[in-house]
């Protein structure tokens, strides 16, 4: 065993990735809060597009449409390798944070526009849902298991918790709801949303996806620390117990016979 | 303004705490493998692996370890 260095070109992505994600994220919200206008509508509470979406479009389609190509690559036994299960593992807890955004901003959005912090709205409740499932296969995932025992549960998990994926999705318009329909990601796929608004939403998009892909490449790196370190501390287990079993220990224990009685062994 | 100003606040605040999260996770994680890779390296570290000569173990894979080991269970 020993540490696996990164690339120097990957160390130097990795950064600039993240010190542009830094960048834009930093502009979104000098932009949606000083810059763009307030709406018609709803004021200054519309300023919280720019950042509810983002996070909402991380969770939803990047995190968990990167996870389900990735088990279903993991499940595919061409493409079988561990390499897809840890990204897997990795986008999924990424996008639990970002869900965790996602629920917890809608809520401050919906308590001055609806007037409640929670309704069993479809949207809101297909999306605690993805939570809980996400929660779930995290959960899965600590359970001790061989690594490709646990690879396959979980790709399999991940499976089930993408079918809520297009629920989320369509629950607006499956549905008639709280929530609003989609503003980009429409039928038409034409925004409801121009101007200096259109451009800080966008780029509160971008931003937030360059945070999730630099938050995904350092999880990705503990994962392979992780298994690196599991493998180690197995070899060394093994090994020790290897050598338990060869080296000469102590005298065996007489077992209970006809002389002896269940008193004096268990003294 | 309130709630936007608590929506900016928990979003930025919860991703800022994750990422350094991660950054001490991944610090954290590079010490401890390269802390193993140093007890499985160092001479007597892993003495009766070596010994008994265990294919494939920790002294194959250690190298000078499984040379402390062999002198080790000698």
């Amino acid at each position: 065993m020993s540490v696996q260095q990164q690339s120097p070109r990957a160390v130097w992505a990795t950064r600039v990735i993240g010190l542009s994600a830094l960048v834009g994220t930093v502009f979104t919200v000098w932009l949606g809060l000083w810059i763009t206008p307030p709406d018609r509508t709803q004021g200054d509470l519309v300023r919280l597009v720019y950042i509810h979406p983002g996070v909402a479009w991380v969770a939803l389609y990047v995190a968990f449409g990167l996870t389900f190509v990735a088990s279903m690559l993991y499940l595919w036994p061409r493409t079988r390798s561990f390499f897809w299960d840890r990204l897997a593992a990795s986008s999924v807890e990424v996008g639990v944070v970002f869900m965790v955004c996602t629920v917890v901003s809608g809520s401050i959005w919906g308590k001055p526009t609806w007037g409640v912090w929670w309704a069993w709205d479809a949207r809101l409740t297909s999306t605690a849902l993805l939570l809980v499932l996400s929660l779930g296969y995290l959960a899965i995932r600590r359970v001790p298991a061989e690594p490709a025992v646990r690879a396959k549960r979980c790709a399999f998990a991940a499976l089930f918790v993408a079918v809520d994926v297009p629920i989320v999705h369509f629950s607006v318009v499956w549905w008639k709801t709280l929530h609003q329909g989609a503003t980009v990601l429409n039928a038409n796929l034409s925004p409801t949303i121009h101007g200096s608004m259109a451009w800080t939403l966008l780029l509160g998009f971008v931003s937030l996806t360059l945070v999730y892909v630099w938050m995904l490449l350092v999880r990705y790196r503990i994962a392979v620390l992780e298994d690196q370190l599991g493998s180690g501390e197995l070899d060394v287990a093994l090994a020790e117990r290897r050598a338990e079993g060869t080296t000469p220990g102590p005298a065996p224990r007489p077992l209970a016979g006809a002389d002896q009685t269940v008193e004096e062994v268990t003294a | 303004m309130k709630y936007v100003i608590a929506g900016y606040v928990f979003v930025l605040s919860l991703l800022f705490l994750y990422a350094v999260a991660l950054l001490w996770r991944r610090r954290k994680y590079t010490r401890l493998v390269a802390a193993a890779d140093a007890a499985v390296g160092s001479p007597g570290g892993v003495g009766p692996v070596g010994a008994v000569g265990v294919p494939g173990g920790v002294g194959a894979v250690g190298g000078p370890g499984g040379a402390g080991g062999a002198g080790g269970g000698a």
